[in-house]
């Protein structure tokens, strides 16, 4: 399979991508995008099975993107990556069509428990 | 909107950088003392995201310049001569940003978060702020103080890095 990763910051995308190793999802394509304008454009070169997203970017949000990508009639499963997680947000990210919220700081078995499903 | 100052706030700054440090810092009890001794450290930066909305303030991290490198890298697991300057300025503003983000999770909604500002703290000022808690996390023998401001006027929009 193949999973973006977008995120503003490298590390973040540096420690997404490990722990993506580290819970034993390894043998899976990575691309990055460095901002949702990036994942946009990303998404519709790429063609990736999973889309891993930060919620605060510059140039377009993770929430942009994400209503960006359905309202033009792409499926593809959606995640957040973000440091924020409250209720409201859940509730925008389900609205959207998101599958879920992982909340930073995460580790190896928080991406286990919650992307098994998808990438196990 | 500007709090009032004297707003009450339920954060547990100490938990929060516990799990922040423990994740992403591989802090086991040998590197990472929390809940530090405040003895008025010297830092030479500054790391920081704004809030605006229900809740108006800053989360900021400050330490030293050693310290930033060694965060740097951990955080992209490389030695630690080798970082640059743009990769200390992406980690600690990462820091700051994982920092807020939770902290904003138990604050009054709804409010923005801003992107990461990283600077050296002889040009940070946070004019008309007061601080509304504060814990210190020791980690590798370096001080980081982790810092709740409330009140002035949150501007960050774009993300800076260390002279």
């Amino acid at each position: 399979m193949k999973i973006l990763v977008a995120d503003d910051s490298r590390v973040m995308r540096q420690i997404v991508i490990r722990t993506l190793r580290q819970a034993g999802f390894d043998n899976h394509d990575i691309v990055e995008a460095e901002d949702g304008a990036a994942a946009q454009t990303s998404v519709a070169a790429e063609k990736p099975d999973l889309v891993l997203s930060d919620w605060n970017m510059p140039n377009m949000s993770g929430i942009e993107l994400l209503h960006a990508l359905r309202s033009s009639g792409n499926s593809v499963p959606f995640a957040f990556v973000t440091s924020e997680c409250s209720d409201e947000m859940k509730a925008k990210a389900e609205a959207g069509g998101a599958l879920f919220l992982i909340s930073k700081p995460f580790t190896a078995e928080t991406f286990r428990e919650r992307l098994n499903d998808i990438l196990g | 909107m500007t709090n009032d100052v004297a707003m009450n706030v339920d954060v547990d700054l100490d938990i929060i950088a516990e799990q922040v440090w423990s994740a992403f810092l591989n802090s086991g009890e040998d590197e990472a003392i929390f809940a530090a001794d405040d003895k008025g450290s010297h830092a030479d930066l500054a790391a920081s995201v704004a809030m605006v909305g229900a809740y108006e303030g800053h989360l900021v991290v400050s330490c030293s310049h050693k310290a930033s490198r060694d965060v740097a890298s951990v955080l992209f697991a490389m030695e630690a001569d080798e970082v640059s300057q743009d990769d200390i300025g992406d980690a600690l503003g990462e820091l700051a940003n994982v920092l807020g983000g939770n902290v904003k999770s138990v604050l009054p909604s709804p409010s923005q978060l801003s992107l990461p500002r990283v600077s050296a703290t002889e040009h940070e000022r946070w004019p008309g702020t007061v601080e509304v808690c504060r814990t210190v996390v020791s980690w590798r023998g370096e001080p980081f103080v982790v810092s709740l401001l409330s009140g002035g006027h949150a501007v960050h929009k774009t993300q800076e890095v260390p002279a």
